[in-house]
């Protein structure tokens, strides 16, 4: 047990430093997938609920940290997404759910709430509106984070297929 | 205890939720950026919306201290409209005291009554100026509104001045309007007296008197008083003419002292020819 949560605090500081520092170049008019909450939902339909929100809640509170300049938004967001990624996860048939559409359609989910929050209260004091910051920012970054997510679903689905 | 742990147990996920949330929004609101700023300026809205729509049911008890905050806020703003008050009519006698100073030409020192002696024969006043700020006796003291007497005894930081309305008091004085000249001095009660008044002279009540510039003590043309009734004594070749003061002895708190009108030369002549003693 311990092991696995030294490989997943070892996965998390990889995901990290990809979403940091190489995710950028992949960026489409500077929306770029975000791979966290995806982590963050995967973890939440394999472990539960409460192992979703504290590990969102620990995963949100290191990027605050290393970026640094708005302590405590990813915490809350990341903590929201792991409670609602939570709702979705179901022992008997974990594999299922990871390796098909339904995979596809709790990141939809789970990532639209995250960036509703997250863009909402970001894109304030700004001049960026909140329709915009729902539309633009939020929605297409729900997009692009599901259409990465279909990498792990496509993985998961070979994987159950053996 | 054991039915708590149960309820804590089946909401586990809930009250980790709210810690977690909460845990985050205090961390959020530990920033000081644009974003929060705005956050803030919409969560105090938003409060003063539910207030103002709660604020319609009344609180008993808010209402009894309210009512404290109100009374005290009422005294407090009441000895406010007292200090304005105060400092408006001080504003008014030092405009007029600065506009005398500049009327005036003479050098003189500031000063303010720090006693007052008004009930004997000899009325005097106690000044907080002395030796050290240049003051002699035989300097006039004078005010805004005219006359007030003269330093007769000094010490190193107070002197004492001798009133108009003081036994010892005399002074050469003139008709301004007129120009008849007469000695003012006090003998009791409320008014002056102008002597030395022939019968014959124009005077009339309402006539400002002056000292006169034979006075080598006092300044020459300040105001000394109004003639307030003449008198026509049968055989007397003088007429009995009192003087009200222009200065209001009762209410004086600030005074001149003019130390540069005395001429000694003047002086040392007169006293070498006799002409005084």
């Amino acid at each position: 047990m311990i092991s696995r949560y030294f490989r997943y605090i070892l996965f998390t500081l990889g995901l990290v430093l990809i979403q940091e520092k190489f995710l950028r170049f992949i960026g489409l008019e500077g929306i770029t997938p975000d791979l966290l909450t995806i982590w963050i939902v995967y973890i939440a339909l394999q472990h539960g609920q409460m192992h979703g929100m504290l590990w969102g809640f620990s995963i949100g509170l290191f990027i605050d940290l290393s970026v640094g300049n708005f302590i405590g938004l990813s915490a809350l967001t990341k903590t929201i997404a792991g409670f609602t990624a939570g709702y979705f996860y179901d022992e008997q048939r974990k594999p299922v759910i990871l390796g098909s559409y339904r995979f596809l359609v709790i990141i939809l989910i789970v990532s639209f709430i995250h960036n509703i929050f997250y863009f909402v209260i970001f894109t304030r004091g700004s001049e960026i509106g909140l329709l915009r910051a729902v539309l633009e920012f939020g929605i297409a970054t729900t997009c692009y984070t599901a259409v990465i997510s279909l990498l792990p679903m496509f993985a998961f689905a070979r994987k159950l297929g053996k | 205890m054991h039915r708590l742990l149960n309820i804590i147990l089946l909401f586990k996920e809930y009250i980790v939720l709210i810690l977690l949330i909460v845990f985050s929004l205090a961390l959020l609101t530990s920033n000081d950026n644009p974003q929060i700023r705005q956050i803030r300026s919409y969560t105090v809205g938003a409060i003063g919306v539910v207030q103002e729509g709660l604020s319609i049911i009344p609180n008993v008890f808010e209402l009894k201290s309210e009512n404290q905050v109100l009374r005290r806020l009422d005294m407090d703003l009441s000895n406010e409209v007292n200090l304005l008050r105060e400092a408006r009519i001080e504003n008014a006698r030092l405009r007029e005291m600065l506009s005398l100073r500049e009327r005036l030409p003479y050098t003189m020192v500031t000063a303010d009554i720090v006693s007052k002696n008004l009930l004997l024969l000899r009325n005097t006043i106690t000044l907080n100026v002395g030796e050290s700020d240049g003051l002699k006796p035989e300097m006039p003291i004078v005010c805004e509104l005219g006359l007030v007497g003269k330093i007769i005894a000094t010490s190193a930081h107070y002197s004492v001045g001798q009133l108009v309305f003081n036994k010892d008091f005399r002074a050469s004085a003139k008709i301004e309007r007129s120009r008849v000249d007469g000695i003012i001095l006090w003998e009791g009660g409320e008014f002056l007296k102008l002597k030395n008044v022939a019968r014959t002279q124009d005077i009339r009540e309402g006539d400002v008197v002056i000292t006169s510039e034979y006075s080598n003590i006092y300044p020459r043309d300040t105001k000394i008083g109004l003639v307030a009734a003449i008198y026509q004594k049968p055989g007397s070749l003088f007429k009995d003419i009192d003087v009200k003061p222009t200065v209001d002895f009762s209410t004086l708190e600030q005074v001149f002292v003019v130390t540069g009108s005395h001429n000694p030369e003047r002086d040392a002549l007169e006293k070498k020819a006799g002409a005084k003693k």
